[in-house]
């Protein structure tokens, strides 16, 4: 058979498409299991980061965590009481400046207060915006109090905001687009947790 | 390149014929991953995986594949490393595969690998061309750690995570925005090249 003809090259084509799309999915199917479990482990070190329970102990972070909060499913609030204290968590999705931002936030049962933030995804500049995952940053959200009209990321000034009283964090240098996407974040997530309290 | 024996492959991808140096191939994650070492050598490492496999497919089946379709079954074999190489990295470091995101994708544009496939393996025996592309990813990776290396220790101030300047420095923010990158790889690419014609005129 001619190597150019027109029969060789449609089925040369489908021959060798079909063999590695086969091969690749053997190894989907082989590593998915994998791949979910590795992404409900993040998610449960954020939801116990976030109410400061950070667990070291690999094996103990699914344990712990559905001891916590019980079993969640998607960004639905999850009641949970941390050391006798009543606190409403969520996992959340919002957008960034190039991408959704995911992670976990929890507030006291009576929406006043922020316990604490964590990010499990984003699509930010690394060195930049990607920097709202780096503990300076999300540990200025924790205690930090929630006043009226929401939480407010002001410009940054390469410091951390320090009173967790006066509901304001600082954003991160050069990265004032997700400074402020972070802020519509956390303000929309205090929304609903409002809509949660008053139910 | 009528004197294909490994070493002269190894030097001409290193650096005389350089990918990035003097092809100027595969600028663009030049730019986007090099503000960040780890990064930088993780990536260059499933780019130089991707080339040598791929090159050595290439030239497996080069018997095989008819011309017309000769660049979309190039195409097809890298996205095919491509996906292994992320698929693999998800489910066994799921720490870099997070901090690489959506870089490991972009892999595929890579145009080193559908260069190397293209001009070398293509019309060389499979072994050569391993080497061909295994040598490539090297000479692409040696230029992107100097890039990072540089960006990382003046844009943030460490190096792979480890703090090198102390904290009384002042991070140059544009070291880490991808204007930084166009200007060293511009320095660099100008010093190698005074370097060469040096060589070349003495």
């Amino acid at each position: 058979m001619r190597k150019e003809s027109f029969f060789y090259v449609v089925a040369f084509t489908f021959i060798v498409a079909f063999i590695f799309v086969f091969i690749i999915t053997l190894v989907n199917r082989a590593t998915s299991e994998r791949v979910a479990r590795n992404r409900m482990f993040v998610t449960a070190q954020a939801f116990l980061n976030t109410v400061g329970k950070a667990e070291n102990d690999g094996t103990k972070v699914l344990s712990e965590f559905s001891e916590l909060f019980g079993s969640v499913e998607g960004e639905s609030v999850v009641r949970a009481d941390i050391d006798g204290e009543s606190l409403l968590v969520k996992q959340f999705s919002g957008q960034g400046l190039w991408g959704t931002v995911t992670g976990v936030i929890a507030v006291t049962k009576d929406v006043t207060r922020i316990i604490g933030l964590d990010i499990i995804s984003h699509e930010e500049t690394p060195g930049l915006g990607g920097r709202i995952e780096e503990d300076w940053f999300r540990n200025q959200f924790r205690g930090e109090a929630i006043p009226e009209n929401g939480i407010r990321v002001k410009k940054g000034e390469g410091g951390s905001d320090e009173d967790p009283d006066n509901g304001i964090v600082d954003g991160i240098t050069g990265a004032s687009l997700t400074s402020a996407a972070m802020e519509v974040i956390v303000n929309n997530q205090i929304a609903e947790f409002r809509g949660e309290e008053n139910r | 390149m009528n004197n294909d024996t490994p070493a002269a492959i190894l030097k001409r991808n290193l650096w005389t014929d350089n990918p990035i140096f003097v092809q100027i191939l595969g600028i663009c994650s030049t730019l986007a991953v090099t503000n960040n070492l780890t990064n930088t050598l993780i990536m260059t490492l499933a780019v130089t995986i991707v080339t040598a496999l791929s090159s050595t497919t290439v030239s497996l089946l080069k018997g095989l594949i008819p011309r017309k379709v000769r660049m979309i079954v190039q195409t097809l074999i890298i996205a095919f490393y491509v996906i292994l190489v992320d698929l693999v990295l998800r489910a066994y470091i799921p720490e870099i595969s997070k901090a690489l995101g959506p870089y490991v994708g972009l892999i595929i544009t890579n145009c080193i690998i559908m260069g190397r496939a293209e001009a070398f393996a293509q019309s060389n025996p499979p072994v050569m061309a391993l080497w061909d592309g295994l040598t490539s990813g090297l000479g692409y990776m040696a230029v992107l750690v100097i890039i990072a290396s540089i960006r990382e220790v003046l844009g943030s101030g460490t190096l792979m995570g480890y703090r090198i300047l102390g904290d009384g420095f002042t991070t140059w923010t544009i070291m880490v925005m991808p204007p930084s990158a166009f200007f060293l790889l511009g320095s660099l690419i100008w010093a190698a090249k005074s370097i060469m014609l040096k060589k070349e005129a003495s």
